[in-house]
């Protein structure tokens, strides 16, 4: 990979030098829908993709353009867009790739949105996919078949923290021609960059660590570069006559950065969920440190595991960099920085015990979301899953029991105290029951 | 564009349009280990403005396949050859880099195919040093990493591009490693031993354009410089970027060529 500075280097400086006009340090917000037209010539040779600049703000925009660029250098891809959401990112790469009568190869051990997309919205428009265990490698091949275009899992699946073996998947995709595309969200390009891995595409929820502080929704498609478009039978709308710009192939005219320029003209232009420059900015801010919160949020996740595995309330305790995890080796692996900074745990009385962990917690914030500064928990049996029953809770690999935490960057022993008020209030509801 | 020209499959870019008989051609040439992804941001922009565009991979670069051709002469020959087989009489030619050595010979051996010459981060030789070309036989993906990291400017590589989120370094990268990794090395080793720029730099009788990268360390400034004046009319330009200008200062050499092409007429 080409790269002329470090990654906390390109962490603050990729995508921008201070500004020409006002010497303007920071990355200006380019609060603008449009930008005037020098003049017609320009605006025909905008509105072609002929040579980079903005026209809409849908499309593109300066503070948006800086921060696909600093995500393509940290993530070591060719070229980036940025996006509304990690979930518009995914849909953007779907519907890039994919037509009427296409099928994907998918984890069945993502995001439940993720998940939600591809079974259920996706079927309606004629794309089916097969879910298949992430690190079962001789299940994947098998289930690409000539009409898959697309093979999608997590690094670090949400909740379930299974490990994909993303190289050896990646092996196999490039043995059978069909690109693989990781969402990168729970690990950041700083514990792992898929790209190097093998991988051809990455998204990301930046409304996660990337941005890290919990105050911007935010998502992004990072192009590797890595693939092979030209089979025009198989990839049709990105190698054969596109009806945008007068029937160009995307991958005559602009090869590595075929999809990125067919997400731009086509999914942007078309679909149009574009994030707002504010929001753009924010998350630059969050870049601009992401290295040294993943160091804090990783380091707090051992003293945090250290602490629960020691807890009497916990019954269980999982995360991949733990011996007894199934995944520990491929974690050690490929992620030899750590794995993030998600806990499961199950705690010991079962879901009203939980209930009352959750209720009794006061620094830790109960809410849905991962990633931000701040500690945040979940309890799936009392909030996002409460109407199924223990028994359809397993189904779906989730127990009644199961906390999920996302270590945040207080001081750990203020977390701590915090918890021993949650597992007093648990224990309580567990002795009134023996 | 595809076609089966000496026995072999070879593309060039028109910019996703037919050639048309009555309209001047641009022939844009890249450089070593590259392909015509290097002209991404000048091919269709040149089409917008109403000329043929030819940008050729050349034999086992890119698309192209065929024997790749082992010195700058047998470049020439493979050019003008490939314009003859598509009825382009009379061109005028965009090289970079390794291209510029190419266009200086077509212009000294085949004059009359010749209306125009940018020459774009070029020289009238192209020594490269043992090291590069030793890296690029035992290590192209590392020989791909220093040109690409030596070929741009701290802009570049900070990612800083006028092209919404793309990152020049990585694509560099990419475009490179396209070709058959023992690409680079061939025409690395095609630049060092070609002689004849200075003599058919002299020669040429037209009015050509050079546009310069101040901080070129592939083809230095000061080398395009001397091949300026061995030109008897050579205008010239230099841009604040390094030696992948026509990806770095897209816009900045796009309005040159086209200044040029009317000072032409
Ligand atoms: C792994 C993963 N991918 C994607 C998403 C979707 O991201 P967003 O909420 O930004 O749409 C999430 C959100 O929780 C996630 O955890």
């Amino acid at each position: 990979m080409s790269e002329k500075y470090r990654f906390d280097t390109m962490s603050l400086h990729s995508g921008h030098v201070p500004d020409k006009e006002t010497g303007s340090r920071a990355v200006p917000i380019y609060q603008t829908t449009s930008y005037v037209f020098k003049d017609t010539d320009e605006a025909a040779a905008l509105y072609n993709m002929e040579v980079g600049g903005h026209l809409y703000t849908r499309i593109s925009n300066p503070t948006i353009a800086t921060l696909e660029q600093r995500l393509a250098s940290l993530d070591g891809g060719v070229s980036c867009v940025a996006c509304s959401s990690g979930m518009a990112a995914m849909h953007l790469v779907v519907t890039a790739i994919c037509s009427n009568g296409d099928h994907i190869v998918a984890s069945n051990k993502m995001y439940g949105a993720n998940i939600n997309l591809l079974q259920h919205t996706m079927t309606r428009f004629g794309i089916e996919t097969e879910f298949v265990n992430p690190n079962n490698l001789e299940e994947i091949e098998k289930a690409i078949k000539p009409n898959t275009k697309l093979v999608f899992g997590e690094v670090i699946g949400n909740p379930g923290l299974d490990v994909m073996n993303v190289p050896e998947v990646a092996k196999i995709c490039k043995k059978k021609n069909v690109p693989l595309a990781i969402d990168a969200t729970f690990n950041t390009p700083f514990l792992m960059k898929p790209i190097s891995h093998g991988a051809n595409i990455v998204i990301h929820s930046l409304t996660k660590w990337i941005g890290g502080h919990g105050i911007a929704i935010g998502g992004a498609v990072i192009n590797g570069g890595n693939f092979d478009w030209g089979n025009k039978e198989k990839f049709p709308t990105i190698s054969g006559p596109h009806f945008a710009m007068n029937g160009i192939s995307f991958w005559e005219e602009f090869g590595p950065s075929a999809l990125t320029a067919k997400i731009r003209a086509e999914g942007m232009y078309n679909f149009g969920p574009s994030l707002s420059p504010n929001n753009a900015f924010y998350i630059l801010q969050g870049i601009e440190t992401l290295s040294l919160r993943m160091k804090k949020h990783i380091e707090n996740t051992k003293m945090m595991l250290e602490f629960l595995k020691e807890n009497e309330a916990v019954s269980w305790l999982r995360h991949p960099d733990l011996e007894n995890h199934p995944d520990h080796k491929i974690a050690k692996k490929i992620l030899p920085l750590g794995s993030g900074s998600i806990i499961v745990f199950g705690i010991k009385g079962g879901r009203d015990a939980g209930k009352a962990f959750i209720e009794n917690v006061k620094l830790s914030s109960h809410l849905a979301n991962v990633g931000d500064a701040k500690t945040l928990l979940i309890h799936p049996g009392s909030t996002t899953h409460s109407h199924l029953s223990s028994e359809a809770m397993k189904m779906s690999g989730l127990t009644d029991d199961m906390i999920r935490l996302s270590v945040g960057l207080e001081d750990i022993e203020d977390i701590k105290i915090d918890f021993e008020k949650g597992f007093k209030a648990a224990a309580k509801i567990l002795s009134k029951r023996s | 564009m595809y076609k089966d020209f000496k026995g072999n499959k070879v593309y060039f870019s028109t910019g996703g349009l037919n050639l048309v008989n009555d309209k001047e051609t641009l022939c844009f040439v890249h450089g070593a280990g590259q392909n015509h992804y290097s002209f991404t941001q000048q091919i269709r922009y040149f089409v917008s403005q109403g000329y043929n565009v030819v940008a050729p991979d050349f034999p086992s670069h890119g698309f192209s396949e065929g024997n790749q051709t082992t010195s700058i002469e047998e470049d020439m020959l493979w050019l003008a050859e490939l314009l003859a087989f598509l009825k382009i009489e009379k061109a005028t030619f965009i090289g970079h880099s390794q291209g510029c050595l190419t266009i200086l010979e077509l212009a000294e051996k085949k004059p009359e195919l010749v209306m125009g010459l940018v020459f774009v981060a070029g020289a009238m030789s192209i020594p490269v040093n043992d090291f590069l070309i030793d890296t690029s036989i035992n290590n192209p993906e590392k020989a791909y990493d220093f040109m690409v990291t030596w070929g741009q400017d701290s802009y570049g590589s900070f990612s800083i591009s006028d092209w919404p989120g793309h990152n020049h370094l990585a694509e560099g990268n990419a475009v490179m490693k396209m070709n058959d990794p023992s690409v680079l090395s061939t025409d690395l080793k095609s630049c060092n031993l070609y002689e004849n720029g200075k003599q058919a730099a002299s020669k040429i009788n037209i009015n050509c354009l050079a546009v310069l990268a101040k901080f070129d360390m592939m083809t230095p400034l000061k080398k395009g410089l001397q091949m300026v004046e061995n030109i008897k009319q050579c205008d010239y330009k230099i841009l604040e970027c390094g030696h992948f200008l026509p990806i770095e200062k897209p816009k900045e050499l796009n309005a040159l060529i086209k200044n040029y092409l009317i000072s032409l007429k």
